[in-house]
């Protein structure tokens, strides 16, 4: 018996039983993809319920089929078999085209609704020609002190932006002398076309931008030729857009924000990586193929989907019949909300990250702080709307339900995010950087600003553009500040009242409750803020990673 | 330039120059404000809450209709109208979409950590990583719409009883936002248990399952404590998805009896919500419940969060 049992125990020995391992793995497997699968289902019903791809007529669906599906099917194996990097590629140009029009859109609502390109070219004016005098002064003479040159500074913004004398004045009884600068432009620019202001104040910053980033990246000859074609294609798309019917403000300003510079990154990408060129077939192959197909369908009539997201629903305003309802106004005030936050939330949120990893001793008050900010995350967003409703509107007076007010509360809400990714991005810089730029005789603020900075840069845009998600789909607070569920007209300033999507969407959905509003106007407005998430999410996912691999 | 003035430039200090001082104070001022927002969100609650209370609200001055704390605390109708302010019948939908949520994420949250943390190969944590971050995105008001429109009568086919407005699908859907908080704070946990400790049990003879279950998750366990306390804490929080889904009708339920789960009820912030909504008089009575109600649901959050620190800090196992 003892033998026999020696032997089993010795041919087990080294044996193992590969089940409860491979069981356990495939049931972890099953939990992670478990969230992931429930939400794509949820999002595959309620594109469905908005788009109705159903109600089309077969012919359409087989003549997408044939122009679109199979080439770029075609097109992408060939290419992936080949070149991998290539595909990438391809697929990049597609994405940067598809967010960019996206948020073209959101630009061209701007500037024909809320902003007219006159006051924007004014505003435009107001911050660059003192930022130009300022530079100009330190490029004269860099023996000024500090305070001179911060002092002049300061007093030309002042003029530009408030006009002299200015509140300051008016506070003391002056009366205005000269008006400031985004009052006196629009007389100035009267002549000019809109477009063209557009292709000026808007087109050619994103050009100089798109110019910088080539720069880097591939030196200076690809990003002059970059922002060349970036300005051409603004000046083109203000030219040609009204020969295929657009009017040209909105074309330039599709030009300015999503074609310029895609065609900017497709050409500039493909000359100076040839390896990589042939991933532009697929980007062609999607394009072309859309069209072509668009083009097809048209001339031979067969009829598209009943999409309830469609040009009305983007384009009007709340209404009684869902059919007619739509979320121009509502997008308008998240567009509105957006910038005020972002403006409020962005430097302060950098400014405190950079004090409490730069500057802060180790001492009881910044592990306060520490512990202060990690609370204030955890602070659910209902709160900060009682926050908002309590000081802003109870005790400060203001009224209820202003892009100022809910910009300002969602700033609040979503600074803890931001000082906390802006925190990781500024610790991730590599210490002897520091060492290197001290070493050189810099002071700490030259520190910061050369070195900490740039390097954290891409980590803080990351972590921001996540937190503007966060504050995009917040509802609550908007609800307890007071904002009105039900808008007509865009705001057109910051004192206005302003409704913003998710708040539409939820109105919809309760206050309107009923089976036209839950089967039409309710899923294409969460089809349309989904739309935006993933855009902004997966622009912050592309930054990330590109910048994590260096 | 004289060797003076060189001499000069060289040897200064340049700590108090008005360029650093400038900056700094910025930055200073940055960081206090994270103060003055937490300081003013307590005052503000506690202020407004005392002038709903009887016991305080003479010693502020405030004249009018108040409600007894006692009955506050220990009510089980909250009925506006009827000035009746029993704040147990929220706590009791809090409480259970709470207990909902945590049955659907901390074992998927958990059990994703461990696929992340020890089985997934880099490829697949690239995609599922980004793929559990959209899954936080999501606003949470769109949640709300899943689970009343798609939920819910899904979960109609297996439980023919379960009102428009339930518990059940706004727990599911809440839970389905936190997994990614659990996952990812246990994530980190499990990562931080050093190599070592799983090299020396794949030497034991061990296999992966009991490196995983018997070694890793045991080192980890205060990180994924805490990770289980913060994502209920936002679930706690977490407003639209229960306004939505989860009905207006206060009532007191009994957490532990599951059938009362296919009922409406209204959670804390749905509550405050729809206080909002409905005509409430500035400084009026309802007005001062908000803020009561945004107090209790502060202190029970900021005390989670502690909780959740002093967990991950005491109970951290050093290597």
């Amino acid at each position: 018996m003892a033998t026999e049992g020696q032997t089993e125990i010795l041919e087990s020995f080294g044996q193992v039983n590969k089940t409860a391992g491979r069981l356990f793995q495939y049931l972890l497997q099953t939990a992670t993809a478990f969230g992931i699968i429930v939400l794509a289902f949820l999002l595959l019903f309620v594109t469905n319920d908005a788009i109705q791809p159903l109600t089309a007529d077969p012919g359409w669906h087989l003549t997408f089929f044939l122009t679109l599906v199979v080439p770029t099917l075609a097109v992408g194996t060939y290419v992936y078999r080949r070149n991998r990097d290539a595909l990438v590629f391809g697929v990049m140009v597609v994405g940067l085209l598809v967010v960019s029009l996206m948020f073209s859109g959101g630009a061209a609502l701007v500037l024909i609704d809320i902003v007219q390109p006159d006051t924007w070219a004014g505003i435009s004016l107001a911050f660059l020609v003192p930022a130009g005098l300022v530079v100009g002064l330190q490029r004269y003479s860099r023996q000024l002190p500090f305070l001179v040159r911060f002092g002049t500074a300061v007093v030309l913004f002042y003029a530009s932006l408030l006009g002299v004398p200015g509140p300051l004045g008016a506070l003391v009884g002056v009366s205005q002398v000269l008006p400031n600068t985004v009052d006196i432009a629009p007389s100035l620019l009267s002549g000019v076309p809109e477009w063209l202001l557009v292709v000026g104040f808007l087109g050619v910053p994103i050009a100089l931008g798109v110019g910088a980033y080539f720069r880097s990246v591939h030196g200076t000859e690809a990003g002059r030729s970059a922002a060349g074609v970036a300005v051409l294609a603004t000046v083109a798309g203000g030219l040609l857009g009204p020969l295929v019917g657009v009017d040209p403000l909105p074309a330039t300003t599709i030009a300015a924000v999503a074609v310029g510079p895609t065609g900017a990154y497709a050409v500039g990408g493909g000359i100076s990586d040839p390896d990589v060129r042939e991933g532009l077939l697929v980007a062609g192959a999607l394009v072309g193929g859309a069209l072509v197909g668009a083009l097809a369908v048209e001339t031979v009539g067969f009829v598209g989907p009943q999409a309830w997201v469609d040009y009305q629903f983007l384009t009007s305003a709340h209404s009684r019949n869902a059919i007619d309802a739509g979320l121009y106004p509502a997008i308008g005030g998240s567009i509105l909300l957006m910038v005020t936050v972002a403006v409020l939330s962005f430097p302060v949120g950098v400014g405190a990250a950079v004090y409490l990893e730069e500057y802060a001793p180790e001492n009881r008050f910044k592990r306060f702080v520490d512990v202060n900010i990690s609370n204030l995350a955890g602070v659910p967003s209902v709160v900060y709307g009682l926050l908002g409703l309590g000081v802003f509107v109870t005790y400060l007076g203001q009224p209820t339900g202003t892009v100022a007010i809910g910009g300002a509360t969602l700033g609040l809400l979503i600074l803890p995010i931001v000082i906390i990714s802006s925190r990781e991005a500024i610790r991730s810089v590599p210490n002897e950087q520091r060492q290197a730029s001290y070493g050189m005789g810099a002071t700490k603020w030259q520190t910061v600003r050369n070195v900490v900075l740039p390097n954290a840069f891409p980590g803080i845009l990351t972590g921001t553009i996540l937190a503007l998600g966060r504050a995009i789909g917040e509802t609550a607070p908007l609800i307890m500040i007071g904002a009105p569920s039900v808008v007509f007209s865009l705001p057109t300033e910051f004192t206005a009242k302003a409704s913003a999507m998710p708040l539409q969407v939820f109105a919809w959905a309760s206050l309107f409750a009923s089976e036209e509003f839950y089967t039409q106007a309710v899923p294409a407005g969460v089809v349309v803020l989904v739309a935006v998430l993933l855009a902004m999410n997966s622009v912050a996912i592309v930054l990330r990673n590109r910048y994590q691999r260096d | 330039m004289s060797t003076d003035d060189i001499t000069d430039d060289l040897t200064r200090n340049t700590e108090n120059a008005p360029p650093e001082l400038l900056t700094r104070s910025f930055f200073f001022v940055c960081a206090v404000l994270s103060i003055v927002t937490t300081l003013s969100i307590v005052l503000l609650l506690v202020t407004e809450a005392s002038k709903f209370f009887t016991f305080t609200a003479p010693l502020l001055g405030v004249e009018g209709p108040t409600a007894s704390v006692v009955d506050f605390l220990t009510g089980t109708t909250w009925q506006v109208g009827n000035q009746e302010f029993g704040v147990l019948a929220l706590v009791s939908a809090t409480v259970m979409i709470t207990i909902g949520s945590g049955i659907i994420a901390i074992p998927l949250g958990v059990a994703t950590a461990i696929y992340l943390s020890e089985y997934a190969d880099e490829k697949h944590r690239a995609v599922l990583k980004p793929a559990l971050e959209v899954l936080a995105g999501i606003p949470t008001v769109v949640y709300g719409f899943f689970a009343l429109i798609y939920i819910t009568p899904a979960v109609r086919t297996v439980l023919p009883g379960v009102g428009t407005f339930n518990l059940i699908s706004a727990s599911v859907v809440v839970g389905i936002m936190i997994i990614p908080m659990v996952a990812s704070i246990s994530e980190d946990a499990m990562s931080a248990v050093p190599d070592e400790l799983r090299q020396a049990g794949y030497g034991m003879g061990a296999t992966k399952l009991d490196v995983s279950t018997g070694i890793v998750v045991p080192a980890a366990l205060s990180g994924i404590f805490s990770s289980f306390i913060l994502a209920l804490s936002r679930a706690i929080g977490e407003t639209m998805a229960v306004t939505v889904a989860a009905g207006s009708q206060a009532r007191f339920l009994n957490p532990l009896n599951p059938a009362a789960y296919q009922e409406g009820a209204l959670p804390m912030t749905a509550a405050m919500v729809q206080l909002l909504l409905g005509d409430i008089t500035g400084g009026g009575l309802a007005y001062r419940s908000l803020f009561a109600i945004g107090l209790t649901l502060f202190i029970i959050t900021l005390v989670m969060n502690i909780i959740s620190d002093y967990v991950a800090q005491r109970y951290r196992e050093e290597y």
